[in-house]
């Protein structure tokens, strides 16, 4: 049985909160400027002062979390959630929680486990909001990326009216020391696609979005998702599973390679991923769309890159200009077209890569509404 | 909304402190790769062998994700030890049914759930709006509570380690079998209830055709 309706699928609203701004405005502002939020920090691990990206403010992460909803459903036509399926991204959940409890007397006794799941963000939310239906997805760093893919698929299949999609991970101990331990951490902000890159940098982020089916003024489309697993080992990406999520979109959105005007990459800053990225778009897009990384600004936010990511890609197609990829001193692949400049350019349509964990691969197309 | 589902296969397992036969051995002959494998990732490549999955589309989850390198990696903290990289590697809630897919050489789609109690039921959401396409899915989802001091978080659940597995693709034929006949099984995870419940209705000489409501 094949499902035959196909709706077309709008981001209506965002609303984000990062190291590199309090708004979606601010962060957009910085990724074009070069202002990185990443600072040295060396709160999360015992012996190190790794660059990391934390956000700056008096509230804490989870009220945070409840002003960003807010202000999606003010900004809104919607009068609540009641109709709103959610959708949750997160890699981590209420990780930080479970340390602050943990740490504190080194046994579990303490320990909530109600608040050490990926749920417990959905359930923080449900305190304050009534949704149709909640459901979260937790794919190391795709979290958010593959939410954002299920909303487009569930609007798109007309199951849902309309869905808030959440991606959101707090700083922890666990991935600090984690990436530290496999050696990928930089001291700086990181450098992606420089023959001197070191490593990423670990951060922090809250960031929404409503899909609706209709386009309202300022609407950016979502037209396609590509999925893929590399089957090849949990933490060395393979290029055949970055190359056919990036096909697999496009193939999902019925355009050609050579529509994309501008690729918004993974791009981390380790060696081992951006080589395999940058591999797989010189494999596919022989007409050399431009091409940067936006997390030298607003670091490597785990399970919200890729909310925080399409929301960067938003405001690309929404304002015509193409960020620089900041930091670039000397670039390794020199087939790839990276800005070295913000400029402002036509751009009718965007790619946007998400990588994770045990090779699990997610790209999305974003597209002007015409 | 609903969608009805045939369950083509199905496979459950579960124990109150371990799971003693999983094939591992045989199923994962290489030792070097048999000895990064979670427990979880033991019990997901078990069940989709016993529901003779090879390739497709999967959609997994749990509620707890790997609580043994969760567990793990707050000890070494807590000590100002190294994190082992391998254990870090293997803390996120995708691990199991990563190394599936690198075993199987699956290269599909793999989405991870993780929806606390309701787990098993937004996989067979999730599932039965992906089914719509056209193909057949493997449901799949894992619950390892097996750590040292488990005792100390858990005063509520009997079975340690469990799993479901459910093979389907939709159908337009009407449902066999509905969730409120399904008597639940007493302190088992709630995140794999709903499926564990339609596992163990499934008559294996009949159809099996559940209703899943959206």
């Amino acid at each position: 049985m094949i499902h035959n309706i196909k709706n077309k699928v709008f981001i209506t609203d965002t609303a984000s909160l990062s190291c590199a701004g309090n708004n979606c405005d601010e962060l957009f502002t910085n990724v074009c400027e070069g202002n990185s939020g990443v600072k040295n920090n060396d709160q999360y691990s015992y012996d190190s002062c790794p660059a990391i990206g934390k956000i700056q403010s008096k509230n804490s992460f989870y009220n945070n979390l409840i002003i960003q909803c807010q202000k999606i459903l003010d900004n809104s036509t919607l009068e609540n959630f009641n109709n709103t399926l959610l959708i949750i991204g997160s890699s981590v959940g209420g990780m930080s929680l479970t340390e602050d409890s943990y740490f504190k007397n080194s046994d579990y006794k303490d320990i909530d486990t109600t608040k050490h799941n990926i749920n417990y963000i959905s359930e923080v939310i449900k305190k304050e909001f009534n949704f149709y239906d909640d459901i979260s997805f937790s794919t190391a760093c795709t979290s958010s990326a593959n939410a954002l893919g299920y909303a487009y698929e569930v609007l798109q299949k007309g199951i849902y009216e309309n869905a808030l999609v959440i991606g959101v991970d707090s700083l922890c101990k666990t991935t600090v020391g984690g990436f530290l331990s496999l050696g990928v951490l930089s001291s700086n902000p990181c450098k992606p696609f420089d023959k001197n890159r070191d490593g990423m940098n670990v951060s922090e982020a809250i960031a929404c979005l409503l899909l609706e089916t209709k386009a309202i003024k300022n609407s950016v489309e979502i037209c396609g998702v590509g999925y893929s697993s590399d089957a090849y080992h949990m933490t060395q990406p393979h290029s055949d599973g970055s190359t056919k999520a990036m096909k697999n979109a496009l193939q999902c959105a019925n355009i050609l390679s050579n529509q994309i005007d501008y690729i918004n990459t993974h791009g981390t800053g380790t060696i081992a991923n951006d080589e395999a990225e940058a591999n797989s778009i010189c494999n596919i897009f022989t007409h050399k769309p431009y091409v940067s990384s936006t997390k030298s600004i607003t670091g490597h936010t785990l399970g919200a890159a890729g909310a925080i990511e399409a929301i960067i890609s938003c405001k690309i197609i929404q304002n015509q200009i193409i960020p620089k990829n900041s930091f670039l001193d000397e670039i390794d692949n020199k087939e790839l077209n990276l800005t070295v400049k913000t400029i402002k350019k036509n751009v009718n349509y965007v790619l946007s890569n998400s990588f994770a964990f045990g090779g699990n691969n997610c790209s999305l197309v974003f597209g002007k509404v015409i | 909304m609903t969608i009805n589902l045939e369950i083509i296969d199905s496979s459950y397992i579960y124990d109150p402190i371990q799971i003693e036969d999983l094939k591992t051995k045989e199923l994962v002959p290489k030792m070097v790769t048999r000895r990064r494998l979670t427990r979880a990732a033991k019990i997901a490549i078990y069940l989709a062998s016993e529901t003779n999955f090879e390739e497709g589309r999967i959609v997994y989850g749990n509620s707890y994700a790997e609580l043994d390198s969760s567990a793990k990696i707050l000890n070494s903290i807590n000590n100002k030890e190294p994190i082992s990289p391998t254990i870090f590697q293997n803390s996120v809630n995708n691990t199991a049914v990563s190394y599936l897919s690198m075993l199987t050489k699956n290269k599909h789609e793999i989405m991870t759930i993780s929806s606390g109690d309701n787990t098993s039921l937004n996989i067979l959401k999730a599932g039965a709006i992906k089914a719509l396409d056209g193909d057949t899915l493997l449901l799949l989802v894992t619950e390892t509570l097996n750590i040292e001091k488990i005792e100390e978080l858990n005063n509520c659940i009997n079975f340690l380690e469990c799993g479901v597995a459910l093979k389907i693709r939709v159908t337009q034929e009407n449902p066999t079998m509905k969730y409120k006949d399904m008597k639940n099984i007493e302190n088992i995870p709630l995140s794999i209830i709903h499926m564990l419940n339609i596992a163990k209705n499934v008559d294996k000489k009949k159809s099996n055709i559940i209703e899943v409501v959206l």
